[in-house]
């Protein structure tokens, strides 16, 4: 594995999926969860929030290069849509227990598909394999 | 194609029964902590259509992931693939619990019951599950 070239498409996703968890979920659905406020906290508390997105991006960016070891765009987004299906489920099961409200549950699951299908498409532009070594 | 059809049956069954386990029998005490974040017993059941497409989307793109990257590395293969996207959901957990107020124990609990449930369900899509060139005529 070429651990160089890993850690910077860790290092990229977990970026992405920072932003775009900041700007999907906490700016644009901002309204829809503030509809049900008993079902949040406050503020977030930040270091698991941090602690959490790092986890994510460093496990989904091992799933891309063990699922696609050559690199490649194409491949590593499909991945990330199946990825993010994994998720949509789990909303969906959490729409039948907590009292969410559709508007959340859609927001969630088409966040969930979105964000990591481009974080897949990140992965994969920036993974490349370690070249054969020459004699 | 029949044997994706048996993998997601069978991954189905055991996840059925795992949550059902779980969530409704063991862990009923710790949500009853927090009532004022779950549904009533009655409008859970109302909505439990959604939690049968919600487990059946989780395996069916499981299948889809092992099927088109990992097949052919068997059990062993199907239970990594389990452990790398169950880690990567613990991540979301963890962002979960830092914007709902979950209690604690639920999140750790979650996180350790939802590893064995993917090692068990990667175990069980590897070892039913074989490509085409795999499979003796």
């Amino acid at each position: 594995m070429n651990w160089n070239k890993f850690f910077t498409a860790f290092i990229a996703a977990f970026i992405f999926l920072f932003i775009f968890g900041f700007l999907w979920y906490g700016t644009l659905m901002r309204g829809a969860h503030e509809e049900v406020q008993a079902l949040f906290r406050t503020k977030p508390d930040f270091p698991w929030l941090i602690l959490g997105h790092v986890v994510m991006a460093f496990f989904f960016a091992m799933l891309c290069v063990r699922f696609v070891p050559a690199g490649g765009i194409g491949a590593s987004a499909a991945l990330g849509i199946l990825v993010g299906l994994v998720y949509a489920g789990a909303h969906l099961i959490s729409f039948a227990v907590e009292p969410l409200t559709t508007k959340i549950l859609w927001g969630w699951i088409a966040g969930s598909v979105i964000q990591f299908a481009i974080a897949g498409a990140l992965v994969g532009g920036i993974y490349k394999p370690r070249p054969p070594m020459t004699s | 194609m029949k044997r994706f059809i048996l993998a997601f049956i069978a991954a189905y069954v055991f996840l059925f029964f795992w949550g059902w386990l779980l969530n409704g029998v063991v862990l009923k005490d710790v949500y009853a902590e927090t009532p004022n974040l779950w549904r009533s017993q009655s409008e859970m059941m109302s909505l439990f259509h959604w939690i049968i497409v919600g487990q059946a989307l989780i395996v069916f793109a499981f299948v889809m992931i092992y099927a088109s990257g990992f097949a052919g590395g068997g059990v062993a293969a199907g239970i990594r693939l389990g452990i790398l996207l169950e880690i990567a959901a613990i991540g979301m957990r963890m962002g979960f619990y830092a914007v709902q107020p979950f209690p604690g124990k639920l999140i750790v609990y979650g996180s350790i019951s939802g590893l064995i449930e993917m090692i068990i369900v990667g175990a069980i899509v590897g070892a039913i599950y074989k490509p085409t060139s795999e499979r003796t005529p």
